[in-house]
C-alpha cells in the first residue's frame, strides 16, 4: 500500500495538529488511493502519522481557506483527518518509488511491513527428555549434544549400564571444565591472532567472475574484528523457495529483477551541447545481456522530472530540457548515468549456480542489501544470507549478528586451513555483541570503553584518557590485567584469583 | 625485603586534577632562579636542581628527606607564574563553558525547567558501565543548547559569542580575552552546574584548568646527565622548565614597573607558548619547541605516549635480571623439558635461597666452594656469587672471602647460589604470539656457548636454527617455581588451546627415520637392531624373527618398544591419507591403516599423522589417556629411536633424486610445447576476434582465464609424468610421502616443469610499454612473453624465465612483510579486547565489571584443551572404554 511521505516545518505541523482535520494543499501529484502520511523535518525519519481520507485536485476558486504548503504551484488538497507523533521512522523503513535516500519535498512510496512470527518454542525431542529426566535425578548437567547421543545408549544398554555410562560420562565432563579463573580471553586472543600469520593477503575470485571476488584470509578477519559498516566486497548468498529453486528459466527472471541496472550500464549517453539535448544510445550487447529493452529505459525516464524525450528508433532515445539551461543539461547527464533502470538497489551483480549436493539453485551477489532481497518473491528467507554483519544487524538483531561473526570467521579460518577451536570464536562473537550492539574490537570498541583509566591509556591515545580522568574524577579500581601490571601487583586472573594460605600441621 | 611476608595491594586510584593550593601544599621549594648547578657543580639553591626536590649525584642528602640517592624517591617543586596560563590539555572543556556559560553570572545558559530535567537525564546514565561517546553526545546536545542561547535566563546578561584560535587564543567579537579574565569567569561557574560540562565537582574545579601555579616533578624524574667529557647535559624537562621561569620573571618585571601592554602581551604570550609545548611539544598549530641542536624536545606527552611511552615501554612491560639471550641449537638427547644452558651463563644467573635450620649446613658448604667449583674431574657444580644480609646488604662472594663468609652466614640470610642441574626456568622466543612461546624447562649445563633443546619443541616457539636467539628468566621465587613447573612446563603444553591437539611432535628427519622404520615392516639384524635402540633406555627385547640361524627383528617391533602398554588405536597415515580401501604406497592391504593394540604396532606406517606436530595422533592419544609425563616420555624417545636409526642407516638426498629417464624428459618437452602451441592459437583466436567470451567477462579475460587453464594443466601434467619416476625408493619422495618436508608438488617443480609464474593472481603483465621486457615483441601474448617457465629447477632456467621467477618470489616476500606487521597489530588489539575475560566458578565468562559474556563458556564449558577435537565429549569411545565390545 502506497503511502505519501513529505518534508514540513515544525510551524505547519503544529498548524495541521491544531486545525485536523483540515484540508492542506500541496504543490505534489498523488495518487488517490493514498490514506496514510508521514512527516518529517529533518529529511530522514519520520516523526508524524497522519491519516488521509480524500484527495482531489486543486482547485484556485473554491479551495480557499485552506492550509497551505505552497501557495502557487499547488495542484492537490488532501484531507488531513488526524495526525499523531510516532517514534522516529527512518527513510529505510520506505521503499521510495524514486529511490531517494533523504526527502526534500515530497515522495510517494510502500512502507515495508512487517510480518511478526511468534517463534515456535524449541521444543526438546522425547527421547531426550527421558535422558534429562534421568540427569535431573541423579543431579547431573550435561549439555544437549551430549544428550541426544546418550538416548541412543538408553535404548540399547541394559539398565545397569546405562547407569555406569550415565556415571563415567559426568566424571569425564566434570574432568575436562575449564579450570576457574582460567583467563579463556586471552587464549582465544592468542588462538586466533597466532594462525593471522600463516594467513595470505589474497583475494578470491568465485564462479569465474572476473568482478565478483571475496575478501579472504588475513584482511578479511581484520575487517570482521573491525566491525567495518560495510565490508570491502559485500555479497549475499540467496536460496531460493521450493518454487523456483529447479526452475531455471524463474531463475533467470530472477537474476534479472535483483540486478541494480543504470542506464550507464546498458547505454552510452551522447551530449550535444549546441541542441542543448541528450542521446541515450542503447548499446546491443549489454543491453542483451541485461535483459533490458528500449521500453524499460523509457519507464526509467517517465520519473524524471522536467525534460521531453523522444525515441528516435530502436536504439536512440532523444531527451530536451524542457527549460535550457547548460548546468541543468550538465546535471541531468550525471542524474542520467546512475538512473535505475531496475532491479534491487546495491546488488551489482548476481549469478546463479547449480548446486548438485543440494540438487537446486543458488544465486550469488556482488553487493548486498538484505532488507530488499529477503521481500522478493521466491527468496527463501530462512537461509539467505548475508556477508555484511552491520546489516544483519540491522535487519534480523544482535543475535543474528553474533551467529553471523561467529560463521564469518570461522569460514574465514577453515577456508586457510587453519585449525580453530570453535570456543574462541564463539568468545569473540560473544565479546562483540554481547553489549546489544556490534562493538569492534580496537579503540572505538570494546578496548575504549574498558572501565579502567590506566588500561584505556596504555593502549592508545595515553593523554586524553589521562586528562579526562582527571576531569571526571574516575577511579580505577585495578580490576583488570594491564593496570594491575602497571601498578605491578599479582593480576586477578588465574593462580592470581585464588589465594592460597597454608595453615602449618597441628602439633 | 619485607613484603614477602606481607601481602598488601592498591585497591583502586583515584583520577582528579590538582588545585593551586594542593600544588603549593604539595611543593617544598618555590623554584625562583631558572638555573640549575653553579661553577662549583653544587645545586643552586631555589633553582631547579634545587636539593629540596631529590637527589641524582651520590653523597649528597636530599634536603627534604634526607635520604640518599636510591633512598630518596623524590619531591615536588613548585612555579608562581606571574600571569595566568591556559592549560593546553583542557582548552576544549574550556572553550565549552565560556559557550554555554553566562558570562556575568557563570550559570549555565539553561532555563530551570531544562536544567531540571537535564538533570533528570544525566542522573540516570551510569557513569562507571555507559559508553563513553554516549555519555559525551548527551553532554554535546545540551551544551548546544546552551551555546546558541545569547540572553541568560538567569540575569539577562548578553553573551556574545566566542571564538577558539587554535590552539589556545579565545576571542569574543574580535578582542582576545585573556587568560586572567578567563579564570575570572570560570571561578563564576558553580559546583553544581559542573555537571553538564563532564566535570566531576569533587575532582576539579573549573578555574584549575587555568594555571596560575605550575609544579616541578622531581630531579629524580628529569635527571641531568654527565657527559664523557665532564660537560653536563640537562634533561629536557628541564631546559623546558629553564624556559618557563625565565619568561614568567621577565613578565612579572614588565608589569611590575608599568611596561607598554603590547609588551606585555608579548611575554604573555610566549609564557604560554612555552607552557603548553612543556605539557605537549606536538600541539597542533605552533611550531614544537627545539633543542639547540634541532632536535624537538620530548616533554610531558611525548614521554607518556605511543610504543616508545611511558606506558608501553616502561609500565605495561618491563626490563628485568635474572635473564640471558644467545644462539640456540639443537640437542636431540635432552627430554623435550630440558634446556642446555651454556656454564658461563649458568654461572652468572642466580637463584635466591633463604637460609633456614634445614638447610643452612648445606647453605655454608656451598658458600665454602666459592665462584666457579668444579668436581674433581672438571665437571661444572653451582656456586654462589652474592650473599645478602637481613637488612638488606650485598656481599659479593670471591673465591678470597669465601671461607670467611660461609662462617659468618646465619639463619634469616639470603644466598644467591648459580644454577644447577634441575633448576626451573622460562625459556622464550619472540615473537611471542601464543603461550606456548614461553615455557618452563628444567635446566641441564652444558659445554658450549648456545641454548640447546630437543627439535620436537622448535613448533611451539616456532624457532629453527639458523641463527635464531633465544630468551631464559631464572625464576626468584618459591610460588613462581611452583606454577612454572605445575603448569608452564613443556610437557604440560603438549597439547593446544588453539585445537586441541598436540603441537609438539617430532619434526622433518625424525619423521623420515621412523617412516623408514616401519614402512613395510623391514627386518633388522641383531647388530642393527642394538645400534638403533642404543639410544633407548629399554628393559625387554621384542620377540626376534629366525632366520638362517641369525636373529632378526621387525622395524615395526622396535617401534612398539616406546609405546606404553594398553594403547588401542586405529588411524590412517599421512601416506595413506587419500585412498580408501586399499593403499597404493602399502604392499599389504592392511597397512592401509595404522593399528596398534595394546602397544604393539600391528599394522601401517608411523609418519607425521602419527607422531607430528599439529596432527600426532599417537602423543594425542597418549597424553589424554596416561598423562603428560607419557606423553614427554614418548616423545623422547621417539627422538632418540629416529637419532638412533639415522645414524646407523644413513639418509640423504641429493640432485640425483629429480633424475628422470630421457624420454620423461622428452615426453614433458612434447606437452609442454603442445601447450605453448594452444596458447599461440588461443591468441590468434583472440586477435582475430573469433574466441567466444565467457558468460560475464570480457574477451581479454577470457583469454586469460584458458591460458591459465592450460598453463595449469600442463604443469600438473609434466608434474604427473616425473613423479611415475620417481617412487618410494628416492629420498625427496620419501619426505614428501611421509610430511617429513616438501610437497609432491616441490618435487615436480624440481624434476618436470616450474609452470606459470603470477602476480596478484594472473599472468605477469607490467614493466615495459606493452611488454614484460625488452626481449619480447610488443602486446605479446604468448607464453614465454608472460612468464610462462617451461624449464624445471633441476634442468635450470632460462634468464627471462629466472627473472620472471623472481618476480613471482619478491610478490611472496612482500606478502609476508605485509602481513606480519597487519596482523600483530589486529592481535595487540584482540589480546587488549580480551585480557580481562575469566571464567568464574560455574564456568560463566564474565569482565571486570561483573558484565556476563556467556552463560557458559563455549556453551558447554569445556575446555578447548581438553576437548575431543572441539567435541565436548567422545560418547562412543567413553561406552567402548567403559564398557568394552560387551555394548
Amino acid at each position: 500500500m502506497n503511502v505519501i511521505l513529505w518534508k514540513d516545518t515544525k510551524k505547519n505541523i503544529s498548524d495541521i495538529e491544531k486545525k485536523a482535520p483540515c484540508y492542506y494543499a500541496i504543490d505534489f501529484d498523488i495518487p488517490a488511493d493514498i490514506t496514510k502520511g508521514y512527516i518529517t523535518t529533518d529529511k530522514k525519519n519520520f516523526e508524524y502519522e497522519t491519516s488521509i481520507s480524500e484527495i482531489k485536485k486543486y482547485d484556485e476558486n473554491t479551495d480557499k481557506d485552506l492550509l497551505f504548503k505552497k501557495k502557487p504551484a499547488s495542484v492537490t488538497v488532501i484531507k488531513i483527518d488526524s495526525i499523531k507523533k510516532i517514534d522516529k521512522k527512518p527513510i529505510s523503513d520506505f521503499k521510495l518509488n524514486d529511490n531517494k535516500s533523504e526527502i526534500d519535498s515530497f515522495a510517494v512510496g510502500e512502507e515495508f511491513t512487517v510480518e511478526y512470527k511468534e517463534k515456535s518454542e524449541y521444543k526438546i525431542p522425547e527421547k531426550d527428555e527421558d535422558v534429562i529426566a534421568d540427569l535431573k535425578a541423579r543431579g547431573y548437567n550435561f549439555p544437549l549434544s551430549v544428550v541426544d547421543k546418550l538416548a541412543k545408549y538408553k535404548k540399547e544398554l541394559p539398565p545397569d549400564k546405562y547407569e555406569k555410562l550415565l556415571k563415567r560420562v559426568n566424571l569425564e565432563i566434570e574432568k575436562r571444565e575449564v579450570d576457574p579463573y582460567e583467563a579463556v580471553g586471552i587464549i582465544a586472543a592468542q588462538s586466533i591472532g597466532e594462525p593471522g600469520t600463516q594467513m595470505t593477503m589474497r583475494t578470491f575470485h568465485f564462479a569465474g567472475v572476473v568482478e565478483m571476488n571475496v575478501t579472504l584470509g588475513l584482511p578479511r578477519l581484520i575487517e570482521i574484528v573491525d566491525a567495518r559498516r560495510i565490508p570491502s566486497t559485500p555479497s549475499m548468498t540467496i536460496y531460493l523457495t521450493k518454487e523456483y529453486k529447479n526452475d531455471g528459466e524463474k531463475v533467470k527472471q530472477l537474476i534479472k529483477n535483483l540486478e541494480n541496472t543504470a542506464i550507464i550500464d546498458v547505454a552510452d549517453i551522447i551530449t550535444d551541447v549546441g541542441d542543448m539535448s541528450l542521446t541515450i544510445k542503447l548499446d546491443a550487447y549489454k543491453s542483451k545481456d541485461r535483459l533490458v529493452n528500449i521500453s524499460d529505459v523509457i519507464n526509467a525516464l517517465d520519473k524524471i522530472k522536467g525534460i521531453i524525450y523522444n525515441q528516435v528508433d530502436n536504439e536512440r532515445i532523444l531527451i530536451k530540457l524542457q527549460q535550457e539551461s547548460f548546468k541543468r543539461l550538465y546535471q541531468l547527464q550525471e542524474q542520467l548515468k546512475v538512473t535505475p533502470i531496475k532491479g534491487v538497489p546495491k546488488i551489482k551483480r548476481a549469478i546463479a549456480r547449480y548446486d548438485n549436493s543440494s540438487n537446486e539453485w543458488i544465486l550469488y551477489t556482488q553487493g548486498s542489501n538484505l532488507k530488499d532481497v529477503l521481500n522478493i518473491e521466491g527468496v527463501d528467507p530462512t537461509r539467505t544470507y548475508t556477508n555484511d554483519i552491520i546489516e544483519i544487524e540491522n535487519v534480523l538483531g544482535i543475535e543474528a549478528a553474533r551467529n553471523a561473526i561467529y560463521r564469518e570467521a570461522e569460514n574465514t579460518l577453515s577456508e586457510q586451513g587453519l585449525d580453530v577451536d570453535k570456543r574462541h570464536l564463539m568468545l569473540v562473537s560473544d565479546m562483540m555483541t554481547f553489549s546489544g550492539a556490534v562493538r569492534a574490537v580496537g579503540r572505538q570498541g570494546i578496548s575504549g570503553r574498558k572501565s579502567s583509566v590506566l588500561a584505556r591509556a596504555a593502549f592508545e591515545i595515553t593523554s586524553k584518557h589521562l586528562l579526562k580522568a582527571g576531569l571526571l574524577g574516575e577511579i580505577d579500581p585495578l580490576s583488570g590485567v594491564a593496570e594491575n601490571i602497571i601498578v605491578g601487583q599479582p593480576i586477578t586472573l588465574g593462580t592470581g584469583a585464588i589465594d592460597l594460605v597454608y595453615k602449618g600441621q597441628k602439633k | 625485603m619485607s613484603f614477602n611476608n606481607v601481602s598488601k595491594r592498591i585497591e583502586k586510584i583515584k583520577f582528579a586534577l590538582l588545585s593551586p593550593e594542593e600544588i603549593r601544599k604539595m611543593s617544598q621549594v618555590r623554584v625562583i632562579t631558572p638555573d640549575t648547578y653553579d661553577d662549583d657543580g653544587y645545586p643552586i639553591e631555589k633553582g631547579l636542581m634545587d636539593l629540596h626536590m631529590g637527589v641524582i649525584e651520590p653523597g649528597l642528602k636530599c634536603a627534604t628527606c634526607g635520604g640518599r640517592v636510591d633512598e630518596c624517591p623524590g619531591h615536588f617543586g613548585h612555579i608562581e607564574l606571574a600571569m595566568p596560563v591556559v592549560h593546553i590539555g583542557f582548552v576544549k572543556e574550556i572553550k565549552n563553558m565560556l559557550d554555554s556559560a553566562c558570562k556575568s553570572c557563570g550559570r549555565i545558559k539553561l532555563t530551570d525547567e531544562e536544567i531540571e530535567t537535564y538533570k533528570k537525564q544525566l542522573s540516570a546514565i551510569n557513569y562507571e558501565t555507559e559508553d563513553p561517546e554516549i555519555i559525551d553526545l548527551t553532554l554535546k546536545k545540551i551544551l548546544d543548547v546552551a551555546a546558541q542561547r545569547v540572553k541568560c535566563p538567569h540575569c539577562g546578561a548578553d553573551s556574545p559569542k566566542v571564538i577558539l584560535d587554535k590552539p589556545t587564543t579565545f576571542r569574543e567579537g574580535g578582542i582576545k580575552i585573556t587568560p586572567k579574565e578567563i579564570r575570572e569567569r570560570l571561578e563564576k561557574i558553580p559546583d553544581d552546574d559542573l555537571i553538564f560540562y563532564g566535570l566531576n565537582k569533587d575532582a576539579a574545579r573549573p578555574e584549575w584548568m587555568v594555571l596560575t601555579v605550575l609544579p616541578v616533578p622531581p630531579i629524580d624524574v628529569r635527571p641531568s646527565i654527565t657527559l664523557e667529557t665532564g660537560e653536563r647535559s640537562e634533561d629536557d624537562l628541564t631546559h623546558k622548565l629553564v624556559d618557563i621561569i625565565r619568561i614568567s620573571q621577565r613578565l612579572r618585571e614588565s608589569r611590575d614597573n608599568g611596561s607598554p601592554q603590547l609588551i606585555i602581551e608579548d611575554l604573555w604570550d610566549l609564557l604560554q607558548y612555552h607552557i603548553t609545548t612543556y605539557f605537549d611539544n606536538q600541539t597542533a598549530g605552533i611550531p614544537p619547541a627545539r633543542h639547540r641542536s634541532g632536535r624537538a624536545l620530548k616533554t610531558l606527552v611525548q614521554r607518556l605516549k605511543g610504543k616508545e611511552g611511558r606506558f608501553r615501554a616502561n609500565l605495561s612491560g618491563k626490563r628485568v635480571n635474572f635473564s640471558s639471550r644467545t644462539v640456540i641449537s639443537p640437542e636431540p638427547f635432552l627430554s623435550i623439558n630440558e634446556v642446555g644452558i651454556p656454564e658461563i651463563a649458568a654461572r652468572e644467573l642466580t637463584v635466591p635461597v633463604i637460609i633456614n635450620s634445614f638447610n643452612i649446613d648445606k647453605m655454608k658448604e656451598w658458600i665454602k666452594r666459592g665462584t666457579s667449583p668444579r668436581t674433581p674431574d672438571g665437571k661444572y657444580i653451582a656456586g654462589v656469587n652474592y650473599l645478602i644480609r637481613p637488612d638488606g646488604r650485598r656481599i659479593k662472594i670471591t673465591d678470597q672471602n669465601a671461607e670467611i663468609n660461609s662462617e659468618r652466614a646465619d639463619i634469616g640470610w639470603t644466598v644467591e647460589r648459580q644454577m644447577t642441574e634441575g633448576d626451573i626456568v622460562l625459556f622464550n622466543r619472540q615473537p611471542s604470539l601464543h603461550r606456548m612461546s614461553m615455557m618452563a624447562h628444567t635446566v641441564r649445563v652444558l659445554p658450549g656457548m648456545t641454548f640447546r633443546f630437543n627439535l620436537a619443541v622448535c613448533t611451539p616457539y616456532n624457532a629453527d636454527f639458523d641463527g635464531d636467539e633465544m630468551n631464559l628468566h631464572v625464576i626468584q621465587s618459591e610460588e613462581a617455581r611452583a606454577e612454572a613447573r605445575i603448569i608452564m612446563k613443556v610437557q604440560e603444553q603438549i597439547l593446544s588451546p588453539r585445537f586441541g591437539g598436540p603441537i609438539i611432535g617430532a619434526i622433518h628427519d625424525h619423521i623420515t627415520a621412523l617412516f623408514l622404520l616401519t614402512h613395510n615392516n623391514p627386518l633388522f639384524s641383531e647388530e642393527e637392531f642394538i645400534h638403533i635402540t642404543s639410544y633407548l633406555n629399554i628393559d625387554k627385547m621384542p620377540d626376534p624373527v629366525i632366520k638362517d640361524g641369525k636373529k632378526y627383528y621387525h622395524g615395526r617391533d622396535i617401534f612398539s618398544l616406546i609405546l606404553p602398554e594398553g594403547i588401542n588405536m586405529k588411524f590412517k597415515s599421512h601416506l595413506c591419507a587419500g585412498s580408501k580401501d586399499k593403499c597404493e604406497y602399502e604392499n599389504d592391504p592392511e597397512d592401509t591403516y595404522v593399528v596398534i593394540t595394546n602397544g604393539k604396532l600391528i599394522h601401517g606406517t608411523i609418519d607425521d599423522e602419527a607422531v607430528g606436530p599439529f596432527s600426532g595422533v599417537i602423543v594425542d592419544r597418549i597424553f589424554r589417556k596416561f598423562g603428560p609425563d607419557a606423553a614427554a616420555k614418548f616423545v623422547d624417545n621417539v627422538t632418540r629411536l629416529a637419532v638412533g636409526f639415522l645414524s646407523f642407516n644413513g639418509f640423504s638426498t641429493g640432485i640425483k633424486d629429480y633424475d628422470i629417464p630421457a624420454d620423461a624428459i622428452a615426453r614433458i618437452e612434447e606437452i609442454s610445447n603442445e601447450t605453448i602451441e594452444k596458447i599461440d592459437k588461443l591468441v590468434e583466436a583472440f586477435r582475430a576476434g573469433q574466441l567466444q567470451p565467457m558468460p560475464g567477462r570480457s574477451i581479454e579475460d577470457t583469454l586469460e582465464v584458458e591460458i591459465l587453464g592450460e598453463t595449469g594443466s600442463v604443469r600438473d601434467e609434466s608434474g604427473k609424468i616425473a613423479s611415475s619416476y620417481l617412487g618410494l625408493n628416492d629420498p625427496s619422495v620419501i619426505m614428501a610421502r611421509s610430511g617429513a618436508r616438501a610437497k609432491m608438488l616441490n618435487i615436480a617443480e624440481v624434476a618436470g616443469m616450474v609452470g606459470q609464474q603470477s602476480v596478484r593472481g594472473g599472468r605477469l603483465n607490467r614493466g615495459y610499454a606493452n611488454r614484460t621486457l625488452p626481449h619480447f615483441k610488443e602486446n605479446d601474448l604468448g607464453a614465454y612473453a608472460r612468464g610462462f617457465i617451461k624449464s624445471s629447477y633441476r634442468a635450470g632456467l632460462s634468464p627471462t624465465e629466472y627473472f620472471f621467477h623472481s618476480i613471482g618470489g619478491r610478490e611472496g616476500l612482500v606478502d609476508i612483510a605485509v602481513r606480519t606487521s597487519r596482523s600483530g597489530y589486529m592481535q595487540r588489539r584482540l589480546i587488549n579486547a580480551f585480557e580481562d575475560l575469566k571464567v568464574d566458578p560455574e564456568r560463566r565468562v564474565e569482565d571486570t565489571v561483573g558484565s556476563i559474556v556467556q552463560f557458559k563458556y563455549g556453551e558447554d564449558g569445556i575446555d578447548p584443551t581438553r576437548s575431543d577435537e572441539g567435541k565436548t565429549i567422545d560418547i562412543d569411545y567413553i561406552a567402548y572404554d567403559e564398557l568394552g565390545d560387551e555394548q
